[in-house]
């Protein structure tokens, strides 16, 4: 295939927008694949994803086009995470292309992540096409999203294109759209092999499959590998391209996108971002500077079981072979026992990785209060990394504590703005910007949408502050945030007793002012979640000695079943058996029992 | 309902087929809002000796919350009907627990049911399960949710009056006076075997609890078509959960368990056994261990559960 027929691409756009349906539709139309075939969302491999409606991992299909002219085309469409935890891998990927398709609902507008994909595109320097979707649903409004995308982005409205990618609809407009505007790839065979590893995957059969972009050079099948950022070697067992299914090939010229199968053990060998080159006479420097992804949100994991540790210690191994940026260190708890201090890159990348060792591993979890990493200089000059509460010093041994900001983008309709702000003001919001956009009907009434743009500390967003954005937004706000660095913060420690015995699990950094109201609610949650014993339990928050909130579970005096006569024994004796089973599943916190719930239930307090 | 007809051929079918006592126990449940005149008085000629009456309770609110039948007069009525009928021996069931009921009401219902006099009353906590009916209307919001608390008050209260009144509080749910003890539920507490009749019936014989079929017309299609078993259920109870069961039945009497006695039926050591069990249900004051017997210590009583499920045997898998 000639260079100047490829065509490189992603689809850009926010959550449920419809970038899987259109990736679909695409790989329909240009006959790749037969619809009989297309399971809906082909590219969604995981389960969890197409519940999430999410993709975790990128993809990329090969497509073959013959334009309305009769030439044929190569058109490579890469699938990119569109959440903001997974920004590296979105960046990654769309070094990978010189085109975006941007997609916005038409019955929605501008969100967040549309913006910040957006801007991500064309710091890449893509050509980005524009297209309104969903323009066969009855609330559908693409006059005024065309005037948003003309006023916001910047975009000719002849530029813009129209479509369903449910119904097909404007679908074939866009493919020929693609062909004229995204330039084909640039880069030269004859030159040193260099190929961007843009997503990687390990398989049980082949080793970890390298996703590449061969910018420079040939990759042929056999070739011995360097990478040029990480010096692993490697060897090219099986080379190809997806169509979409894998399909093996001898070599893949510059400009092209496949796969490689590597033989390596695991993802961590083989990372995303790095270059990839010839390993004697290869190239002498690399395409873009690759870093490792930082992990952003820690917590722990523990089994609720004590003796499935081992399973839980080889569940992760085995989700790490395919999961580079999660991190983990084994950790102890008194009350919790034997588990791990886990980091993400964000809370949608924790949820992700809790629910997978749940159902793909069978574990029943105890998870900790989500937090940050706390930088801690000491009064002996000792610069600490905290990332667990119960490693926080003493307030005596500190001189200075640093926390991660983030940068907040809220895209809502105006009616909401007062609520949103009182909102943020609640999770130490700092406002920074009103940007204005189009209108949309919200609720049956024409509105004019913002956006707005906060700092905060990434310590506030990660309990209850997304689902208080939606639901005082009536779901209607979206939200973006990216990482803006450490400032100086005034935090204390926060201590539970249960029963008089610290809870290690409880423990939360909170700046002080917070103390007492922090200290009630969760104070007042366990007295809900934990059940009543046979004897009298006090709940306390305290920070250091100082009690700062207290309530107390009074015993049960009540548990015995009235009748049991001949005909019940049986079912009587069952109802008994149930309730010895049930004592099994709960945690103990010294002589009080508590089901694995309650844990969860505090973790959502704020 | 039965008539009295069908009791007398009941009875006199058992007669024929079994040697039946002297002094056997032949007790008939009724609810006082369906009795006809002079029904009573038939019961008793066919041989029926004892009553256990269908109260719930003096409080005509609470009996309309219950879903029932009768009033509060017409309790009253039909225990002094039963009584000139010739019954000496009855049992009045009451509820407690009752969402609202609170202790003022508890115990005007407790003071005239012993007021009567009757010779057995049992005493039961509400438990949704019975009126469905109340568990949706508690769900809605429109009755205020059952308080554990109020009747474990409750409970004490009655403990209290009835041992005034020269009632032996025999079994958790059960008091009487002298003599006045159920036979046939203390043959069931006492793991004695015991065989039922008729639809659903359950039966103890040879270490198998058995019941039989729920379902009418399958039942009376067996029946006719002579076939051998009438069984819909039939669980074989192994040594350990056997044990278990005795330990849990028996301490659901006031008497507790009879250590030797235990010992001796099963050929074990049951202090031994369950050394782990008593020590703990003691540091929980929940259990009372002397030398010949082990019981429920009042606490105990009302926190049974907690000292029952910790005598049953480790489930398999």
């Amino acid at each position: 295939m000639d260079q100047k027929s490829i065509r490189n691409f992603c689809i850009i756009a926010h959550i449920d927008h419809g970038k899987s349906t259109l990736a679909d539709r695409l790989i329909e139309l240009t006959g790749t694949l037969r619809k009989d075939k297309i399971i809906q969302q082909v590219m969604d491999s995981m389960d969890l994803e197409r519940e999430r409606g999410i993709t975790i991992k990128a993809k990329a299909v090969r497509l073959g086009y013959h334009s309305g002219a009769g030439e044929l085309f190569r058109l490579n469409l890469i699938d990119t995470p569109g959440h903001v935890d997974f920004s590296y891998e979105v960046s990654r990927t769309l070094v990978a292309c010189e085109g975006a398709v941007l997609v916005i609902d038409a019955t929605q507008g501008i969100q967040a992540q549309t913006l910040a994909n957006t801007y991500i595109a064309m710091e890449h320097n893509l050509e980005v096409i524009p297209v309104i979707n969903k323009i066969d649903l009855p609330g559908s409004e693409p006059e005024h999203v065309m005037k948003e995308i003309e006023t916001v982005l910047g975009y000719k409205s002849s530029e813009v294109l129209l479509i369903s990618a449910k119904t097909g609809q404007g679908v074939p407009e866009l493919i020929e759209a693609i062909v004229h505007r995204v330039p084909p790839p640039a880069g030269r065979s004859d030159l040193p092999l260099r190929a961007l590893i843009f997503d990687s995957h390990y398989d049980d059969y082949k080793g970890v499959i390298a996703y590449i972009r061969v910018v420079d050079g040939v990759m042929e099948t056999g070739a011995k590998l360097r990478l040029m950022g990480q010096g692993t070697h490697m060897e090219v067992l099986e080379l190809g391209y997806f169509a979409p299914g894998p399909t093996p090939e001898d070599r893949l010229e510059a400009g092209e996108v496949g796969y490689i199968a590597t033989g390596l053990k695991s993802v961590k060998e083989c990372r995303v971002g790095d270059t990839i080159t010839l390993a004697s006479g290869g190239a002498r420097q690399p395409l873009i500077g690759y870093e490792l992804p930082k992990p952003m949100v820690f917590a722990g994991i523990y089994p609720t079981q004590a003796d499935e540790y081992a399973d839980l210690r080889e569940a992760i191994e085995k989700l790490n072979l395919n999961d580079a940026s999660l991190t983990f260190e084994p950790e102890s708890s008194p009350i919790l026992g034997q588990g791990f201090r886990c980091g993400f890159l964000g809370l949608l990348h924790l949820d992700i990785v809790v629910e997978r060792l749940e159902r793909e591993f069978g574990l029943s979890l105890v998870v900790t209060v989500p937090g940050v990493k706390f930088m801690v200089t000491k009064t002996n000059g000792e610069r600490l990394a905290v990332t667990s509460p119960v490693d926080f010093p003493e307030p005596t041994e500190i001189q200075k504590t640093e926390e991660p900001w983030v940068g907040i983008s809220i895209v809502t309709p105006s009616g909401f703005i007062g609520a949103l702000m009182d909102v943020m003001q609640e999770y130490e919001g700092v406002y920074k910007h009103t940007e204005y956009l189009g209108q949309i009907t919200v609720m049956g009434e024409e509105s004019q949408r913002v956006r707005l743009e906060y700092e905060m500390p990434l310590r506030s967003m990660l309990t209850t502050f997304y689902d208080s954005l939606k639901s005082r937004s009536r779901g209607y706000a979206s939200l973006d945030h990216e990482f803006l660095g450490y400032r100086e913060a005034r935090l204390v420690k926060l201590d539970v007793l249960v029963n008089e015995l610290k809870v290690d699990a409880f423990s939360r950094i909170i700046p002080p002012e917070k103390a007492h109201d922090t200290g009630k609610s969760v104070v007042s949650k366990l007295k809900e979640v934990i059940p009543r014993q046979l004897f009298k339990v006090p709940i306390q928050a305290a920070i250091g000695s100082r009690i700062v909130a207290r309530e107390d579970i009074s015993a049960r005096r009540k548990d015995v079943l009235a009748k049991c006569y001949g005909g019940d024994i049986t079912r009587k004796r069952k109802l008994l058996e149930k309730q010895k089973e049930g004592k099994k599943k709960m945690k103990m916190i010294g002589r009080v029992e508590v089901p694995k719930e309650a844990f969860l239930e505090i973790m959502k307090l704020g | 309902m039965m008539t009295a007809v069908q009791f007398a051929e009941l009875i006199h079918c058992i007669g024929q087929a079994f040697t039946v006592d002297k002094q056997a126990e032949i007790t008939a449940e009724i609810n006082p809002g369906t009795l006809a005149s002079g029904y009573l008085k038939d019961l008793r000629s066919c041989g029926v000796n004892r009553l256990s009456i269908g109260v719930q309770s003096l409080n005509d609110d609470e009996l309309v919350l219950l879903g029932r039948l009768h009033t509060a007069s017409e309790a009253l009525a039909a225990f002094r009907t039963a009584c000139r009928s010739g019954f000496d021996n009855i049992n009045i069931d009451l509820i407690y627990g009752l969402p609202g009921q609170g202790t003022e009401t508890w115990e005007r219902t407790l003071n005239l049911a012993v007021s009567l006099d009757p010779g057995h009353l049992s005493l039961y906590c509400l438990s949704l399960e019975e009126p469905a009916v109340l568990a949706r209307q508690i769900e809605a919001g429109k009755l205020p949710p059952l308080d554990p608390d109020m009747a474990a008050g409750q409970y004490e209260l009655a403990e209290a009056m009835l041992e005034r009144y020269g009632y032996r509080h025999y079994e958790i749910s059960n008091w009487a006076k002298p003599g006045y003890e159920c036979r046939h539920n203390l043959s069931c507490w006492n793991m004695d075997s015991y065989l039922g009749l008729g639809v659903a019936a359950s039966s103890y014989l040879g270490k198998h609890r058995k019941t039989n079929v729920a379902c009418l017309d399958e039942y009376i299609s067996l029946v006719c078509s002579g076939a051998a078993t009438l069984t819909e259920t039939d669980e074989e109870t192994g040594c350990e959960l056997q044990l278990a069961e005795a330990v849990i039945l028996a301490l659901r009497l006031e008497k507790g368990v009879d250590i030797a006695r235990f010992n001796r039926e099963y050929g074990i050591d049951l202090l031994r056994h369950y050394h782990c069990q008593i020590s703990e249900l003691e540091d929980l004051e929940l259990l009372s261990c002397k030398e010949d017997s082990l019981s429920l210590t009042p606490k105990g009583r009302l926190l049974g559960n907690e000292a029952f499920w910790r005598f049953l045997p480790e489930q398999p898998g």
